[in-house]
């Protein structure tokens, strides 16, 4: 399998490229303007596509290269310009009421990090593959999902529960690029294009909220109850 | 020798074909005949299915699709409430007239629903399956915000939302089931449910049951069991009565069949025991967590969408026992649920279109303004908590009976006390709703109900009342043959 | 060849005498950044002159403590020098004195002394800027250790000359994610350590000081030694921050004189380099609310996590 046999360099690449993503999903905790959060999405969505084009070429996987194009045409161009121009229709700047403050929810993860470091750990300790990229792997993958459901949980905006789902799908895809690259690339197509058709239904029902309850705040949303 | 590819490929083309002329003839009543004329077209296709499945589980369509005994049972609840639900619809969405220009978008969109429904229970591949439940939720949160009210909107976000994030949780676990088969099978095969049964003996342990737990939660999200059912009384109530049927009836039984598939991933892996607890364990939190809803509970819709959960709960701890008498009852309850569960929404939604509210405090004396729906609806209220003489009672029974030879005895008790307990709680509402007092002199319903509304009624209301009395042999053998092969 | 005894006395002249022009070259570039003249780069020699031959006065409600902590923060930043390289990349005499956990400790002995300075003479300002600057250190300090036990399991040694080697030899341990971490959190801990931070204000306004407050009391040969203490902190922690992470290259490897001169030039351009690094951060942001401190220092303290897991990796 490819991860049993890379050379160091492409190891050190791949790990870089790897927490580079997770970096930037730490951005997205940070930053305060939800102009901010879209960019850092749209840049990790890029260095996925990187990691995939690196994955095809050292693995000799040449359906991964048009994989990573996909990616990055759909998931690090379309899908951040589709939700800018919801935030623009809408008129939000901000976040404006999270429960957690940056620099708490920027512990937390840091937290949530190093518990699946954790959890990867055991999970490489009974695989025999300790010392290998795939522990980084899956905790790069298994964090990006549970920053996701921070993200999710910690924000009452709508656009803020779209990008948490987002992270975590894109921590999903990291993932599988690194640990299962030779996965049927039918599957990978046709998630990349679902999720477009996600993010399509999501703007239209976004749109219906602000049109006919009002507001777009899970906050106060809050008519139907027991 | 039965063409399943020639049934298969009618079976979806029907539905795809009707969304297009749907969308070409923007006329309204074309929309409801053409709806319909598919429900009768794809009830016909999954009986006959149902009624030739081979033995074994059989794959075709390039190793694309899959046909088993269950998954034929499954698709069979599909059809019927499909058709159901079409006659229903012609009714009441014409107690809606300020829908008329958006009517052929509703029937498209049912019909794609039912064509997403349709797709998912084939499909050999546990990624196009996952793809195919995404699918059905994209539409179906459409048709829960049909009319366009916030309630309606909230309730569609939040189904979307929620069910998403689990979905993503099942792709991750999909994932780790892929990648566990790696080790053994090299870094590229072809993802079926039967691969992933053949190599799951080789795969160590924590991996196997981490992608099990992770799909188990996932999916669980669609079923819509505790505690990840928050979607689920908002969806079910606050969508037309006809959607609210389709997603009671039929979709939370495709999610439930992905479960069971994966279940059985672990099961030859050899951890069955702790994936079937895990399983039991969820079933019970949600009769309990439905059980404590419904006592206390004011509209009528979202009543009976926490019944959908104790019977999800109850279908849960049924596959959750394990063993041959359980799992015919789960079945068997399969549908058996799908038939009440429509006869209570169809009557809801009468009832709520005749008093204008959606409380049920304000419904009363229903058997005096309509007594035939109301006798029907009733009838379906003690069908539906599980007393005889109808078919709900019998399959849970049976699965009781499956639990005390099963591992897990103890979950027995608890499901019958809550059992008993969602009875006494249901019956109190039907009470005040039937001998209430009198509501106030101008509230008095007028609306007269056409045979649109009440045929579906009788239509889901007799076979319960055969089945209860009733337990056909060849259906036994069926669901022994089912639990003996690969579901 | 020069005796190991003279190169280790020059590394801590060098410290004495270089720190208060890289104060003065940060401070005018700042000036000229924003449009202005400012001072020339030799004007902190002249106030330290100054100060040194001027009287001392000392408030009423002073103790021991106001006359002991300028002398304990100055021998303090005297010591360090000894422990990190600074002129030479090969351990000298008593360089093993510390580690770098111990120079860290020792820095912030010399930090809490100027803490209680601050508190001793009972004044409203005195308190004002001890309380705040410890409320910055409650972060950073923790957040210091962490960057250091990462850089400590990078090269699995305390010691900052094995760090140097490891980095300025081996490109693959200098570009691994954990070193580059380690270079940003320690970065954003530089600029909250020598008041570049934009939540320090630039005017002398007494209400907005953080770290100028707690010497208002002192006057003569005393705040002399404070200043001094504080410009000589600055110039070490730069040294830790380019020598042991960032620019491990520059420093004589044989100690022969010339190598010695051309690393005290190297020295010149590099400090440059990173205080025009510093001036930048400074200008280019706004001056932000006192409690948005702990975002960066969150940020750094999540590099400085991160490092360790993904050096584990």
């Amino acid at each position: 399998m490819l991860i049993f046999h890379l050379d160091p360099l492409a190891t050190s690449l791949f790990s870089l490229l790897a927490i580079l993503a997770l970096v930037l999903s730490f951005v997205m905790l940070a930053s305060h303007w939800l102009k901010n959060h879209i960019y850092a999405f749209a840049a990790e969505s890029w260095t996925i596509a990187i990691i995939s084009a690196s994955i095809g070429y050292y693995g000799h996987y040449p359906e991964l290269y048009i994989i990573a194009a996909l990616t990055a045409i759909f998931r690090g161009t379309m899908l951040p310009y589709l939700v800018l121009r919801l935030i623009k229709r809408l008129n939000i700047q901000r976040e404006f009421t999270p429960l957690l403050k940056p620099s708490s929810s920027m512990i937390l993860g840091a937290v949530l990090v190093i518990f699946s470091y954790e959890v990867s750990r055991q999970l490489g300790a009974t695989l025999h593959l300790t010392d290998n990229i795939a522990v980084l792997a899956l905790t790069c993958m298994f964090s990006l999902k549970l920053i996701g459901f921070l993200m999710m949980i910690l924000r009452s905006e709508a656009i803020s529960h779209i990008l948490g789902l987002l992270v975590i799908e894109n921590g999903i895809f990291l993932g599988s690029q690194i640990l299962v690259p030779g996965m049927p690339a039918l599957l990978e197509l046709v998630i990349i294009f679902d999720l477009l058709t996600i993010v399509m239904a999501f703007g239209m029902l976004v749109r219906l909220l602000q049109v006919h309850a009002g507001t777009t705040s899970s906050r106060d949303l809050q008519k139907l109850v027991g | 020798m039965v063409n399943f590819n020639a049934l298969i490929a009618a079976l979806w083309i029907a539905p795809a074909l009707a969304i297009v002329l749907m969308m070409a003839i923007r006329r309204p009543c074309w929309a409801e005949y053409l709806n319909l004329g598919t429900s009768v077209i794809v009830f016909g296709l999954t009986l006959t299915i149902l009624v030739a499945v081979p033995d074994a589980g059989w794959v075709t369509g390039e190793q694309y699709i899959l046909l088993t005994p269950l998954g034929a049972w499954v698709l069979f609840c599909v059809g019927l409430v499909y058709l159901l639900a079409s006659i229903y619809a012609i009714g009441y969405m014409r107690l809606l007239p300020e829908e008329n220009p958006r009517l052929h978008k509703f029937y498209a969109l049912l019909a794609g629903f039912a064509l997403t429904m349709l797709i998912a229970p084939l499909m050999n591949n546990p990624g196009i399956f996952w793809i195919a439940i995404d699918f059905t939720t994209i539409v179906s949160a459409f048709l829960v915000g049909f009319e366009r009210e916030a309630e309606c909107i909230e309730a569609a976000w939040k189904y979307l939302i929620v069910v998403s994030a689990g979905l993503a949780l099942a792709l991750l676990g999909i994932i780790l089931f892929y990648w566990g088969g790696t080790f053994v099978f090299g870094p590229t095969y072809a993802l079926t449910w039967a691969n992933l049964r053949e190599m799951a003996p080789k795969v160590p342990e924590s991996l196997l049951l981490l992608a099990y737990l992770l799909t188990l939660v996932g999916f669980g999200t669609k079923v819509g069991l505790a505690p990840m059912h928050t979607w689920l009384p908002d969806a079910h109530s606050e969508g037309p009565a006809p959607v609210s049927a389709m997603l009671s009836g039929a979709l939370l039984n495709i999610a439930l069949l992905g479960i069971y598939r994966f279940l059985s991933i672990v099961d030859s892996g050899g951890y069955g025991l702790i994936g079937h607890t895990a399983l039991l364990v969820l079933g019970v939190i949600s009769l309990a967590v439905a059980g404590m809803f419904i006592v206390r509970q004011d509209g009528a819709k979202r009543l009976f969408a926490y019944s959908s959960l104790e019977h999800m709960g109850v279908l849960a701890i049924g596959f959750g026992f394990g063993g041959p008498i359980a799992f015919a009852g789960a079945m068997y309850h399969m549908i058996n649920h799908s038939l009440t569960k429509s006869l209570m929404f169809f009557g809801a939604g009468n009832i709520m279109r005749a008093y204008g509210t959606k409380s049920m405090r304000k419904m009363r004396q229903v058997l005096r303004y309509y007594p035939v729906s109301g006798a029907l609806w009733l009838l379906g209220a003690v069908a539906i908590t599980g007393a005889p003489p109808f078919g709900l009672f019998l399959s849970e029974v049976t699965i009781l009976r499956g639990g005390i030879l099963s591992p897990n005895p103890w979950a027995v008790w608890v499901m019958a006390i809550l059992l008993i307990l969602i009875f006494i709680a249901f019956m109190n509402h039907f009470r005040e709703m039937i001998w209430g007092a009198e509501a106030e002199p101008g509230e008095a319903p007028t609306l007269k109900l056409s045979v649109w509304n009440t045929l579906p009624m009788w239509l889901a209301f007799v076979p319960i009342l055969v089945l209860g009395l009733w337990w056909p042999e060849g259906l036994w053998g069926f669901f022994q043959q089912a639990f003996m092969v690969q579901p | 060849m020069l005796d190991d005894i003279v190169l280790q006395c020059g590394q801590i002249l060098t410290v004495i005498l270089l720190s208060p022009l890289l104060h003065g070259f940060i401070v005018t570039m700042e000036e000229r950044v924003q449009r202005g003249q400012g001072p020339s780069i030799f004007q902190p020699y002249r106030d330290l002159w100054k100060l040194f031959h001027k009287t001392l006065l000392i408030p009423e409600s002073a103790s021991w403590v106001f006359f002991v902590a300028p002398v304990m923060a100055f021998t303090a930043m005297l010591i360090v020098p000894m422990l990190i390289p600074i002129l030479t990349n090969f351990p000298l005499p008593l360089s093993d004195m510390g580690d770098i956990l111990g120079g860290g400790l020792i820095l912030t002995l010399g930090s809490f002394f100027i803490f209680l300075a601050g508190l001793d003479t009972g004044q409203p300002f005195g308190g004002l800027g001890s309380s705040r600057a410890v409320m910055l250190g409650i972060l950073a300090e923790p957040t210091l250790i962490l960057v250091f036990v990462g850089i400590t399991f990078l090269d699995h040694s305390m010691l900052p000359f094995v760090a140097n080697h490891l980095l300025a030899q081996h490109p693959v341990a200098y570009w691994s994610p954990a070193h580059i971490f380690l270079i940003f959190a320690f970065f954003i801990l530089l600029t909250v350590e020598t008041d570049r931070l934009p939540i320090h204000s630039n005017i002398p306004y007494e209400i907005y000081m953080i770290d100028e407050a707690r010497i208002l009391e002192y006057s003569g040969p005393l705040l002399a030694l404070l200043k001094w203490a504080s410009w000589m902190k600055q110039f070490i922690l730069y040294t830790i921050f380019l020598n042991v992470f960032f620019f491990p290259w520059g420093l004589s490897t044989t100690g022969s004189f010339g190598s010695v001169l051309l690393a005290l030039l190297i020295i010149l351009g590099k400090y440059g380099a990173i205080g025009l690094i510093m001036v930048a951060v400074d200008t280019m942001q706004s001056r932000l609310r006192f409690y948005r401190y702990q975002e960066p220092l969150a940020l750094s303290f999540l590099f400085a996590v991160l490092a360790i897991v993904a050096d584990q990796l």
